[in-house]
C-alpha cells in the first residue's frame, strides 16, 4: 500500500515535470537547466516491475529486500531508451557507423592456445562472439565484468539458446549501470568481491549487479542452480542448503525521508570510472608495476576524460579521433581531437586553447609531418624501444577485479607501440596482437570453430603439463598441433580442412599429414590505434632532433615487431611493414641524416660567400651611383 | 599544404619563358647556314647532334689555368645539378599535382648542396666580369651626363646576360636560406609553410632567369660561331 502510493506520487512530480518537445517526451532530468552546480540525487529507489503495473519502490526493511532497477530508478527522469543508443550500449545495433576501429573482446584461453578478437560490431579483423559460440550469456560471463551493462546485457532474454531464455527470468537482464560512469562515491564497487564485475561473471546476477556496485548496498548470493521459476519478489524456501540466492543489505543510513537514497551523481563521469574499464599498464619485467608509469599528461595537468570524451543525453560520446565528424553527429567531434584544441583549425570561429591546451609550436618540423602522422605518432604510448612491448588492459586482462591474475605473461598477449598506417592514412600509434585460433577453411574462407568443438580436440593433447603457470601460451610443439588438427579434422564436414592461426601464419596438414604453414589475411593481427596515455610536449619525437626517427637504427622505422605465437622462433617484423613505407626507399632516406650536418655547412657557407659578393657588388654599384650623381666620376 | 596556386603559377612561369624563347628564337633568325653549312640537309634534325650541339654552345672558353679549368667545371656540374633540381622540384609539382617527396626528395636534396655550392663559386669567380660598367643604355647617359671610361660596345644580349647573372645570383640566396634554415628548430609550423613558399616561389625565378640565361649564352655563341 505503501509502495503503490509514493509510486504514485514519485510518478505524478514526473508527469508534472515532463515536457513535451517536438513531440517527443522529454523527461525531468533529460533538459538540463544550465546550472553548473551538482544536482542533489535524493531519489526514491525503484525496482523492476512485475510486467503492466508500476515499479514498486524499495524500502531497506522490506522482505526480501529487492535490487534497484536503474532502468526504473534513474529511467524515471532520464530517457533509458535514448541513452541506449549511446557508444557504449549500442554495439549490437547494426545501424550504427562503425566508426575507427577500437579494442575488441579478446577470447583467451590458455588451455587450447587460443586468442581471438571477438566484437558486435563489425570491425574488420574481428569475429562475431556466436562464431566461437559463445551465447549472449557465455559473453556476459568472459566481458561482462567491464561492460556498464546495456546492448548485449539486455538480450539474454533474446538468445538462440532455449534455456537460457528461460533463465534469464532468473538472472534478470543486464541493465545499463548508470552508476559504473556516474557514481561519484569512492566506495562505489565494480571490481571488488562482492562488486559488480563479480556478481556478472561468478554469480550471474544480473538483475543485482547495479545494486551490487552502489555504495550504501551489498548483495551476497548467487542465482547458479536456482531452479527457472524462482522468482526474486518472493521469499525463496529450498530444501538445498547450497542454493544461496542473491540476497540484497541496504546500509539504513543511506535512506532518509520517504525512504529516498542519496547518490553521489556526477554528470562527468570522475576518471576513477573510466579507469575501471579503460586501464592501460605495461609489462616490465613480467610485472605491471603502475608507479613506474605516469599518467596521461593531461590528466597530470588536472583535465579528466569527460572533459574531451563529451556527449549529451543520447551518450553519443566523442572519441577523440582527427576525422570522427565524418562518423558521429556529436556537434563537438570537430572540436575534441587533438588538433580541435591544439590548433582549433576546423572551427569557424578560434577554438584553440580549450582546457588552456598550448598551441604547439613543432619548431623545425617539416609541415609534411603534419600530412604522413597523427598527433598520436610522436606524443602516445611509451616512447618507443628496438622492440615492442607487452601491455595490459582493463577490458583485455579484467584489470581492477578481485582475483584477475596480476601474472604479466597471462594472455591475451597485447604489443605496443606499433607505428602502422591507420584508416586515415596516416601513421599512428597503435596496439597489437596476432590472433590464434582453431579455424575451418573452405574455398579460402577461414571460419573459426567453436570453442567447445577446440575444447573437445585439444584437451586430449594440450594437457595440464604443458600448462603455463603464468597463464601464457602452452608448451605447444609441431607435433601437437599435427595432433590437433587430425583430431578437428575428424569433427569437420568433409571436403572442409580444419586450421590453426597463430604468429601471422595459418597452418594446415598437407596431403600426407605434414603441418605446413603459408601466409594468410586471416591471420593478420589485429590492430587498433591508441591515444593514451600521451607524453610531454618535451618527451614527444622529434623533440630532440630528427635523428629521433630517421636514422636506420631508429625504432619507429626499424623498431621490431614481436610476433606472438605458442610456437617458437618467429621471425619479429619491422615497424616499416607496418607503415606501409618501402624498406629501401625508407633506410636510404634514414642513412642520408648522416649527410644531412654536412649539407646545412655547405648550404650555409655557399649563403655567406653568396651573399658576400652581392654586398661587394653592391657597395661597389652604390659607390659608383654616389659619384655619377655627385657627377665625380673619373 | 595546398600546392595547386603554386602549380598553377610555376606552370604558367615556365610556359611562359619557354614560349617567348620560341618566339625570340623564330624572330632572331639564328644564322644556321654559317653554322652548320648550307648543305646540312637534315643533319641539324638529328636530335642527338642537336643536343651535342646545344650543349657545346654552353662550353664556355676554356682557359688553361687552374682557375679557368675550375670555372669551366664549375659551370657545368652547376647546369647539370640545375636540371637535376628542375626535374626533381617541378616534375612532381607541375605534372602530379603534388609536394615533392621519395626518392625525387632524396636527389634533390643531393644534388642541392652541390649546386649551392658551384653557384658560390661561380659568384666569386664571374662577379667581376658580370660587372654593369658598359654604356648599354645611351639614353641614361645623356640623362646622367656621364661618360663611360669602357668604350667597347657591349655584345648583343650582354646586358641580359648580366642580369641574368644577377638575379640568379640574388635569388639563390632565398633558395638555399629558405631551405638550411628550415632543418633548425627556429621557425614552427606556419614559419615552415613560409619557408616553403619562399622556397618554392624563389626557385621559380631562380629556374625562369636560369633558363632566359642559358638560352641567352648559347645563342650568343651560336652569333660567335656565325661571325667566325
Amino acid at each position: 500500500m505503501r509502495n503503490g502510493l509514493l509510486a504514485k506520487s514519485l510518478f505524478l512530480v514526473v508527469v508534472l515535470a515532463t515536457g513535451i518537445a517536438d513531440g517527443v517526451e522529454a523527461k525531468l532530468g533529460d533538459t538540463p537547466d544550465g546550472s553548473r552546480s551538482n544536482f542533489v540525487h535524493l531519489i526514491p529507489l525503484l525496482a523492476e516491475p512485475v510486467a503492466g503495473k508500476e515499479p514498486d519502490q524499495i524500502h531497506p526493511d522490506s522482505d526480501p529486500v529487492l535490487p534497484f532497477s536503474t532502468k526504473q530508478t534513474c529511467g524515471a527522469c532520464h530517457s533509458y531508451d535514448k541513452i541506449s543508443d549511446g557508444w557504449h550500449f549500442n554495439a549490437i545495433d547494426p545501424n550504427v557507423n562503425l566508426g575507427r576501429k577500437g579494442q575488441p573482446w579478446i577470447f583467451a584461453d590458455p588451455t587450447s592456445a587460443t586468442q581471438i578478437p571477438l566484437s558486435y560490431r563489425k570491425w574488420p579483423g574481428t569475429f562475431r562472439p556466436e562464431q566461437i559460440g559463445l551465447t549472449p550469456m557465455a559473453f556476459l560471463q568472459s566481458f561482462g565484468r567491464q561492460m556498464p551493462g546495456g546492448g548485449i546485457g539486455e538480450m539474454v532474454d533474446k538468445s538462440d539458446n532455449p534455456e537460457e531464455v528461460l533463465k534469464s527470468e532468473v538472472t534478470g537482464k543486464l541493465e545499463i549501470n548508470c552508476l559504473a560512469c556516474h557514481d561519484g562515491n569512492p566506495e562505489m564497487d565494480m571490481g571488488g568481491a562482492s562488486g559488480y564485475a563479480i556478481q556478472v561473471i561468478l554469480r550471474g546476477n544480473y538483475r543485482w549487479a547495479a545494486t551490487a556496485s552502489c555504495e550504501f548496498a551489498y548483495v551476497t548470493g548467487s542465482v547458479k542452480g536456482l531452479p527457472n521459476e524462482y522468482d526474486f519478489r518472493a521469499p525463496f524456501t529450498s530444501g538445498d542448503s547450497k542454493l544461496k540466492p542473491p540476497v540484497v543489505a541496504y546500509r539504513k543510513e543511506a535512506f532518509g525521508h520517504n525512504d529516498w537514497a542519496g547518490f553521489d551523481i556526477r554528470r562527468e563521469p570522475p576518471k576513477q570510472r573510466c579507469y575501471f574499464c579503460h586501464s592501460n599498464i605495461d609489462v616490465q619485467d613480467g610485472k605491471t608495476e603502475k608507479w613506474f608509469r605516469d599518467e596521461d599528461v593531461h590528466i597530470a595537468s588536472g583535465l579528466i576524460c569527460a572533459d574531451c570524451h563529451r556527449n549529451g543525453l543520447d551518450h553519443n560520446i566523442t572519441r577523440g579521433y582527427a576525422v570522427e565528424s565524418r562518423d558521429s553527429n556529436n556537434p563537438l567531434t570537430t572540436i575534441s581531437s587533438c588538433e580541435g584544441c591544439h590548433l582549433g583549425k576546423n572551427g569557424e570561429k578560434p577554438v584553440a586553447g580549450r582546457f588552456a591546451a598550448p598551441t604547439p609550436k613543432h619548431a623545425g618540423i617539416p609541415p609534411s609531418h603534419f600530412d604522413k602522422l597523427s598527433c598520436t605518432a610522436c606524443h602516445s604510448g611509451p616512447w618507443p624501444a628496438n622492440e615492442t612491448i607487452r601491455t595490459k588492459t582493463a577490458r583485455a586482462h579484467a584489470l581492477g577485479i578481485a582475483g584477475a591474475s596480476k601474472e604479466g605473461e597471462i594472455l591475451p598477449h597485447l604489443l605496443y607501440p606499433v607505428f602502422a598506417k591507420g584508416q586515415d592514412g596516416k601513421i599512428g600509434v597503435f596496439k597489437l596482437f596476432w590472433p590464434a585460433y582453431w579455424a575451418t577453411m573452405s574455398e579460402g574462407n577461414v571460419t573459426p570453430l567453436a570453442m567447445e568443438t577446440v575444447k573437445s580436440a585439444t584437451s586430449r593433447v594440450i594437457t595440464r603439463t604443458a600448462f603455463s603457470k603464468t597463464g601464457s601460451w602452452p608448451d605447444l610443439k609441431d607435433e601437437d598441433i599435427v595432433k590437433i588438427l587430425t583430431a578437428l579434422g575428424e569433427k569437420v564436414d568433409a571436403g572442409v580442412k580444419s586450421v590453426y592461426v597463430t604468429g601471422g601464419k595459418l597452418y594446415s596438414l598437407d596431403a600426407g599429414g605434414k603441418l605446413v604453414s603459408a601466409d594468410s589475411k586471416m591471420a593478420e593481427p589485429y590492430m587498433w590505434p591508441i591515444a593514451h596515455d600521451i607524453r610531454p610536449a618535451a618527451q614527444s619525437l622529434g623533440v630532440r632532433n630528427c635523428q629521433d626517427c630517421h636514422t636506420t637504427n631508429s625504432p619507429f622505422l626499424f623498431g621490431l615487431v614481436s610476433v606472438d605465437s605458442p610456437l617458437k622462433n618467429l621471425t619479429a617484423k619491422e615497424m616499416v611493414a607496418f607503415e606501409k613505407l618501402p624498406r629501401c626507399y625508407t633506410r636510404a632516406f634514414a642513412f642520408s641524416f648522416v649527410f644531412r650536418p654536412w649539407l646545412k655547412v655547405v648550404a650555409i657557407l655557399s649563403s655567406l660567400v653568396i651573399m658576400g659578393v652581392l654586398v661587394l657588388y653592391a657597395l661597389k654599384a652604390l659607390g659608383f651611383v654616389a659619384k655619377v650623381v655627385v657627377g665625380d666620376e673619373k | 599544404m595546398d600546392v595547386s596556386m603554386f602549380r598553377t603559377v610555376a606552370a604558367a612561369g615556365f610556359a611562359a619563358v619557354i614560349a617567348a624563347i620560341l618566339l625570340h628564337f623564330i624572330v632572331s633568325k639564328p644564322k644556321f647556314d654559317d653554322v652548320f653549312g648550307k648543305d646540312r640537309g637534315l643533319r641539324i634534325l638529328d636530335p642527338l647532334r642537336l643536343v651535342v650541339f646545344l650543349k657545346t654552345l654552353l662550353f664556355i672558353e676554356q682557359k688553361w689555368s687552374l682557375v679557368g679549368v675550375l670555372r669551366k667545371l664549375v659551370f657545368l656540374l652547376a647546369i647539370l645539378c640545375f636540371v637535376v633540381l628542375v626535374i626533381t622540384g617541378f616534375t612532381p609539382m607541375i605534372f602530379l599535382g603534388k609536394s615533392i617527396t621519395g626518392w625525387w626528395l632524396m636527389i634533390h636534396a643531393t644534388a642541392a648542396p652541390v649546386f649551392a655550392a658551384c653557384v658560390a663559386i661561380l659568384a666569386v669567380l664571374w662577379a667581376d666580369k658580370n660587372r654593369l660598367d658598359k654604356s648599354y643604355c645611351p639614353l641614361l647617359n645623356r640623362i646622367l651626363d656621364r661618360n663611360p671610361k669602357s668604350t667597347v660596345a657591349p655584345e648583343k644580349h650582354e646586358l641580359k646576360l648580366r642580369i641574368c647573372f644577377w638575379a640568379i645570383l640574388t635569388m639563390s640566396l632565398p633558395v638555399i636560406l629558405s631551405a638550411v634554415v628550415s632543418m633548425f628548430p627556429i621557425f614552427g609550423t606556419h614559419g615552415q609553410e613560409v619557408l616553403l613558399q619562399i622556397h618554392r616561389y624563389s626557385t621559380l625565378l631562380l629556374s625562369l632567369f636560369a633558363i632566359i640565361y642559358l638560352y641567352l649564352a648559347a645563342l650568343t655563341e651560336m652569333n660567335r660561331i656565325a661571325a667566325k
